[in-house]
């Protein structure tokens, strides 16, 4: 059946095949960080794969906000994304937000030296040999996550 | 007047031939839909008038006892052919269809269509156009079956199945393309191209039927 069919290539496409590109992100992102190039598109890319599953569902509690029948449905869809975006990802970044304030007003990655940034080279070297660890420590954040999720 | 057995034969034939029929059509579908990008279809296009023929010759005699009922002398159906050179081609004919068309050359399309896939990724493009429409040729026995499942066997059997179809479309299909909405949207983030359409096309995948009733709101 057609609907089995792009089922199964939907679980594919999300359940397995993005879970594994996550690491081809990190990897990337390590690579980028070790450059001192922007990263962090990446490292979220490395996560968001992590969550497809989580995303799909999120989108769909948006959407199930009202009635299937309902014409405002779409709206208020809309609506939960924005309310969503505004009160529970925006603090979050926030708080993201006021460590990175922290980190660099200590100076770190910055002005840990005069010359090299050793510190950085440290950091890549040592996510570059775990990179392994990295990935399970993601994915072990998103699993726990979801048994927060109600 | 009375119809010669062979006229009545050969329209036996034809009728006979209407499921057959709607799975070449199908099948032509099923190419339509590729040409036409794999996962969109052009309004008027050849996706659009394959489909609609398939609905139209599974629901002929349905569809024909719509004019019946307008006062149209229309000949009986399902007497069955008499005639054994025109029954041995409708077998000859149906077995065409089953053994060759869909237990050969269909697998055979899809699996080109696969090939198509890995190319078109070679390039850069995106796979998916391809693997839909191969999805969508390897299912065209169960489509059919569940179209016919759609026959409500009325006269409007045939408009009755076009909703059945949007109904199964929007209640069944469209979900599950938002989960590859979902997809597309976090590989476009990797790689820094638009990925807000794909979000709100998930929303909108998710409420089709709430659309269609704001349009119909609007309306008044």
């Amino acid at each position: 059946m057609f609907e089995n069919g792009l089922l199964n290539l939907t679980n594919w496409a999300g359940n397995v095949i993005m879970p594994t590109l996550a690491g081809l992100f990190f990897a990337a992102a390590i690579y980028q960080f070790s450059k001192a190039h922007p990263y962090s598109h990446l490292s979220w890319a490395g996560f968001a794969a992590l969550m497809c599953s989580g995303l799909l569902r999120a989108l769909e509690a948006f959407a199930q906000q009202a009635g299937p029948n309902d014409p405002d449905r779409y709206w208020i869809s809309i609506l939960t994304l924005v309310n969503w975006v505004g009160n529970v990802m925006l603090p979050l970044y926030g708080v993201i937000q006021v460590v990175m304030m922290v980190l660099h007003s200590a100076g770190v990655l910055e002005r840990m030296t005069i010359g090299d940034a050793w510190v950085r080279n440290l950091v890549a070297a040592m996510m570059c040999f775990g990179l392994s660890g990295l990935l399970r420590l993601a994915e072990f954040w998103i699993q726990n996550g979801t048994t927060g999720v109600r | 007047m009375t119809i010669p057995q062979l006229l009545n034969d050969l329209l036996q034939l034809l009728f006979d031939m209407a499921v057959p029929a709607a799975m070449c059509t199908m099948v032509l579908a099923g190419l339509a839909l590729r040409q036409e990008s794999g996962v969109n279809f052009e309004i008027g296009g050849r996706f659009q008038r394959w489909m609609l023929w398939s609905v139209i010759l599974l629901t002929l005699p349905q569809f024909l006892s719509w004019f019946a009922a307008q006062g149209i002398t229309l000949p009986p159906q399902g007497a069955g052919i008499s005639g054994p050179w025109l029954r041995s081609m409708e077998t000859s004919f149906t077995s065409f269809i089953s053994d060759v068309v869909l237990a050969k050359l269909v697998p055979v399309l899809a699996a080109f269509f696969v090939l198509k896939a890995a190319l078109d990724a070679a390039q850069g493009w995106s796979p998916l156009g391809s693997i839909v429409a191969a999805i969508f040729l390897l299912s065209i026995s169960g489509s059919v079956r569940l179209m016919q499942g759609f026959n409500s066997g009325g006269e409007f059997a045939t408009t009755d199945m076009l909703v059945s179809l949007w109904n199964y479309l929007a209640g069944t299909i469209l979900p599950e393309a938002a989960g590859l909405a979902v997809v597309g949207a976090v590989i476009n983030y990797s790689r820094k191209k638009p990925f807000m359409p794909l979000v709100f096309s998930a929303l909108a995948f998710l409420s089709v039927t709430a659309l269609w009733k704001l349009v119909q709101a609007m309306v008044g």
